[in-house]
């Protein structure tokens, strides 16, 4: 470790007009001879929509997860020691009860709140803070940003979306109180402007002009950069330059797909700078969520793979249906295939994402373990709406909090809240109640 | 809470704390599938506490037994389990466990968490009752999650709290129960089921639908002490009381305080403030409630039916109060996997 006399402050920013950007952990940002890591716990939330094709999901048995993993989660086989599957968690509020329809807008809606999501399609929402809420409202005055919300679907707030449950429910998983929805961000621009894009005053004009004149955000920020390459090591400035080629790579990643005027699907609605094909587009908007976390911009994140109910189609893979009419498959075997396709899918992106955290070295660990992410649904099987034996995945080990590389089985009924109520637990976030959870998952922590 | 859809009326839940430890237990949960045919009631959902794994196997495989395995779509409950070291299971579940009787338990992941089944059982239905015969750590539990009491205040018509003579464990929580418990608390005493007993030597008369297909019910009868005997019928009784408190069979004392020793043995003293009742029998009731309590322990299984089907012609239900052999909603024939 490149050891220097003065620590730079661990949340310094490269500042350029209209611009701020932030440093990844340099060794320089940790104090000589400091015996562990000051690197942060991230927590993140990947929602699935429309459920799960359990059978090729479900591991068959109980302890370390094996080199042959079920179909879905083969993408996860590298990387099976960074993963733990956890079996039987429930989302009790997602249930019909004494409602009826409408599962697709509770599934959403009460799988971060664990609350009943009142029904309505008017203004009149109500729900709960949602857990990565109570998170950021704990911890996010440690970052620049205090959470980030990012969606792969344009997110509508208003209208009808599930037989009676406003479109606020079925688009938005984070909840900052119990009648305001954090829209996620699906536009690579907008989430390229609101990690890099300012906290400095630009006015409209300026703004305009930057973006007119295509100048990189690199340009912006280039005085402070050679300021700072002149006070770091050789290790420190190797890590500075990986770090600003990656914006950049991010950066021109963007600007292609804002060129791009490909239709995905005539029936959905696409947004103009989106990358037609989902891996294109999924890897774009997390390696963002990378700098993020890398550069301490958030810790907390939810990343909504698509709106509950999701009607995208995969053309790349040569799924031409919607995914939620072919979720309703009642049985016929030629659409539970296509479905298990588009889970794969799905997990081989999220995978993708996972090994990249993975690979990005922070201090003498890396993102991965420094990180306590959940991959999983409101639904388990999305043919006839079932809430409890949900899909859910954790990635990393928060900081050696949790021991990898297994299946564990809880007891059915078990509040998928608890889970959360865990994470935040690790980030040292204990509030009285995260939704309906009971408490902390027992045996899924080293400590436990 | 937000309202039921569904105004139309619906049965009340019952939500069974229980260690069915006791024959009793086993009869009081065998009356509880027909009542469910009859619509009197709605089975909101079983949590063993007290006993091991094949306890609540035995619950789960009399809930195969009187359902024919029918699921309401994706509301059925596994049965709960407290699984707590030390916890043993009675020779009078094993000897049923141990038969070829149809389950779904196959591990004890395959239960449901004790707190939360006993939490969703109520907020599987638009009103429920408690019944609470077994130690109370996990009930008391199921006040504290967020919106909890309110929850119960709102649903729960009534808990009904079974004295069987043996102290339950766990003194501290039943104590919270008595003070927390957001809605009416009525005290079965060990008097009521004392008086009320199983006439046993009746026993294979009685479950002579089952004479087949053979009765879990009947195999544990049979294994918690020599034949012939007469069981005290604590839990059914309270049943009863829970699911027809107008019956007419009962009485009520004025509200009294339940006074909980350390080692879980109950007591109830009328006034002192308390809001808890104490059931009594009317006593020319005697003979025609125990009449109705046996049977509704012995009807043969209903298959869960639509409202239209489910009373019979005299629109009486399980717990006919004209007696045994009051019309009841019963299908002509079992279907054919009924045993197997």
């Amino acid at each position: 470790m490149f050891v220097t006399k003065k620590a730079i402050n661990r949340r310094a920013i490269l500042k350029g007009l209209g611009a701020a950007l932030s440093l990844p952990l340099l060794d320089s940002m940790i104090p000589a001879f400091a015996e562990a890591s000051n690197a942060p716990v991230r927590l993140a939330w990947f929602y699935l929509p429309n459920g799960i094709d359990m059978r090729n999901w479900t591991p068959p048995a109980e302890g370390a997860l094996p080199a042959e993993l079920p179909n879905i989660l083969a993408p996860f086989s590298a990387i099976r020691n960074d993963v733990t599957v956890i079996s039987n968690l429930t989302a009790n509020w997602g249930r019909p009860l004494q409602v009826g329809a409408g599962d697709h807008g509770r599934a959403l809606a009460a799988y971060m709140t664990g609350v009943e999501v009142y029904r309505t399609a008017g203004a009149d929402l109500k729900l709960t803070t949602s857990a990565d809420q109570i998170a950021a409202r704990a911890n996010g005055h440690l970052t620049t940003l205090p959470s980030l919300e990012i969606g792969l679907e344009e997110a509508r707030q208003t209208g009808n979306c599930d037989n009676g449950y406003s479109c606020a429910y079925t688009y938005n998983v984070s909840w900052k109180t119990e009648t305001q929805p954090l829209p996620p961000i699906s536009d690579p621009k907008n989430l390229f402007e609101r990690l890099f894009g300012s906290d400095i005053a630009e006015s409209p004009a300026a703004h305009q002009r930057r973006l007119a004149m295509r100048e990189s955000i690199l340009d912006q920020v280039m005085g402070d950069t050679h300021k700072l390459e002149s006070t770091l090591g050789p290790s420190d400035r190797r890590k500075l330059d990986e770090y600003l080629t990656s914006v950049r790579e991010i950066e021109v990643q963007v600007e292609k797909a804002s060129k791009s005027t490909t239709v995905i699907d005539p029936g959905m609605d696409k947004p103009f700078g989106v990358p037609s094909a989902y891996a294109d587009y999924f890897r774009l908007m997390t390696d963002m969520l990378v700098v993020a976390f890398k550069a301490d911009i958030t810790r907390i994140s939810t990343f909504m793979i698509g709106r509950e109910g999701s009607t995208r189609a995969y053309p790349e893979i040569g799924v031409a249906d919607g995914h939620h009419p072919l979720t309703h498959h009642m049985g016929n075997m030629d659409m539970l295939e296509k479905v298990r396709e588009i889970n794969v899918h799905h997990a081989a992106a999220m995978a993708a994402f996972v090994q990249k955290l993975k690979d990005t070295k922070e201090g003498d660990s890396n993102l991965l373990d420094n990180s306590l992410i959940v991959y999983g649904s409101g639904l388990s099987d999305g043919n006839v709406h079932t809430h409890d034996q949900l899909p859910t995945l954790l990635c990393g080990r928060g900081q050696g909090y949790i021991n990898p590389g297994r299946h564990i089985i809880y007891q059915r009924e078990t509040p998928v809240a608890n889970l959360f109520a865990t994470m935040l637990d690790r980030v040292g976030v204990r509030p009285e109640h995260v939704g309906d959870s009971t408490g902390e998952l027992a045996g899924l922590t080293l400590q436990s | 809470m937000q309202a039921p859809r569904n105004q139309g009326p619906s049965p009340i839940g019952i939500v069974y704390n229980t260690s069915m430890a006791r024959p009793d237990a086993a009869l009081a949960l065998a009356a509880m599938y027909p009542m469910e045919g009859n619509r009197e009631s709605h089975m909101g959902s079983v949590c063993v506490v007290g006993g091991g794994f094949d306890t609540a196997v035995f619950c789960d495989i009399i809930a195969k037994t009187y359902t024919f395995g029918a699921t309401n779509g994706n509301q059925a409950l596994a049965t709960g389990l407290a699984i707590e070291n030390g916890a043993t299971d009675t020779p009078m579940v094993k000897a049923a466990v141990a038969k070829n009787y149809p389950r779904t338990l196959k591990r004890p992941q395959d239960t449901s968490a004790p707190v939360e089944v006993l939490r969703n059982g109520v907020i599987f239905n638009a009103t429920s009752l408690v019944i609470l015969s077994g130690p109370a750590t996990y009930l008391a539990k199921a006040l504290d999650p967020l919106g909890a009491k309110d929850l119960y205040k709102d649903r729960v018509k009534r808990l009904v709290i079974v004295d069987a003579g043996t102290p339950y464990k766990d003194a501290a929580a039943l104590r919270r129960i008595v003070a927390e418990w957001p809605t009416p608390i009525f005290f079965c005493p060990k008097e009521v089921g004392d008086a009320l007993r199983f006439p046993g030597a009746d026993l294979d008369k009685d479950f002579a639908w089952s004479t087949s297909t053979g009765s879990p019910v009947v195999d544990a009868y049979k294994a918690y002490k020599p034949m012939p005997y007469d069981a005290p019928l604590y839990d059914l009784a309270a049943t009863h009381y829970a699911v027809h408190p107008d019956s007419g069979f009962f009485e009520l004392s004025s509200a009294g305080t339940l006074n909980i020793a350390d080692d879980g043995a109950m007591k109830f003293a009328p006034g002192g403030g308390g809001n808890v009742k104490s059931i009594g029998i009317v006593p020319a009731k005697k003979a025609e409630l125990l009449a109705a309590l046996v049977t509704a322990a012995t009807e043969k299984p209903v298959v869960p039916a639509p409202r239209a089907f489910g009373r019979g012609a005299s629109g009486r239900g399980a717990f006919g109060f004209s007696g045994r052999g009051g019309g009841r909603g019963v299908l002509p024939a079992l279907p054919p996997n009924v045993g197997k």
